[in-house]
């Protein structure tokens, strides 16, 4: 009697029948062998003896491709210390340990105005030039002004 | 001394610091070096950016400062 599909033993419909149903990492297979794969295309007789010496002599399985670091517990912002001679208010101005000077300088200082001050120093002279136009715009030249008074 | 050329870089300078506000000059000055297909298209930028039509530029030089 042919089984009803999800109903009885068999192929019953079960999630190993659809083939949507794949590892995403290929999976470990039970053997911890490579199994044998047959490669087309060789000369007249090659191919079995490929074969052959595939299955005389099976690879070891492939190592598993997750992460080293993905089963580590990564600490909490409020959990224990995970440098147990290090003051937890190490690198903030109060509390035990030093202070915010032991930070790297881009951490504690806001670069953007000195890069946007590098960014007007390259462009200043030649924007004062068109300023000379005597077509430019009052508003062109109240920007001067400013970017001016800025770099003083 | 040149005139002033509308949809040239410093046109672009003027027409971007006065929309964004001086204190972005920089920002305003990067987006001045692209090269807009057309005034109308940096306009239509800065008005999408903004929320309003492109500030700047509108008066000319009157007192020769």
């Amino acid at each position: 009697m042919a089984g009803v599909k999800g109903k009885s033993g068999g192929a019953n419909g079960g999630p190993q029948y659809n083939p949507a149903n794949i590892s995403a990492t290929g999976g470990d297979g039970q053997s911890g062998k490579q199994p044998a794969q047959y490669i087309s295309g060789l000369p007249y007789g090659q191919g079995q003896e490929t074969m052959q010496q595939q299955l005389s002599a099976p690879m070891a399985a492939a190592a598993n491709p997750q992460m080293s670091g993905m089963g580590i517990d990564l600490p909490t912002l409020l959990g224990e210390t995970m440098r147990l001679s290090e003051p937890t208010s190490a690198g903030v101005d109060f509390g035990a340990g030093p202070g915010s000077e032991v930070l790297p300088p881009s951490l504690g200082q806001d670069q953007r105005p000195i890069e946007n001050k590098a960014i007007v120093e390259k462009y200043l002279p030649a924007l004062m030039q068109a300023g000379r136009s005597t077509d430019a715009p009052d508003s062109y030249k109240q920007f001067l002004s400013y970017l001016l008074k800025k770099m003083q | 001394m040149n005139s002033w050329i509308a949809g040239g870089i410093y046109d672009n300078v003027d027409k971007f610091a006065n929309s964004l506000g001086y204190e972005n000059a920089a920002i305003a000055l990067t987006l001045a070096t692209i090269p807009w297909e057309s005034v109308d298209e940096r306009d239509s930028f800065i008005e999408m950016l903004t929320g309003e039509m492109p500030q700047g530029g509108k008066t000319k030089n009157q007192f020769g400062v």
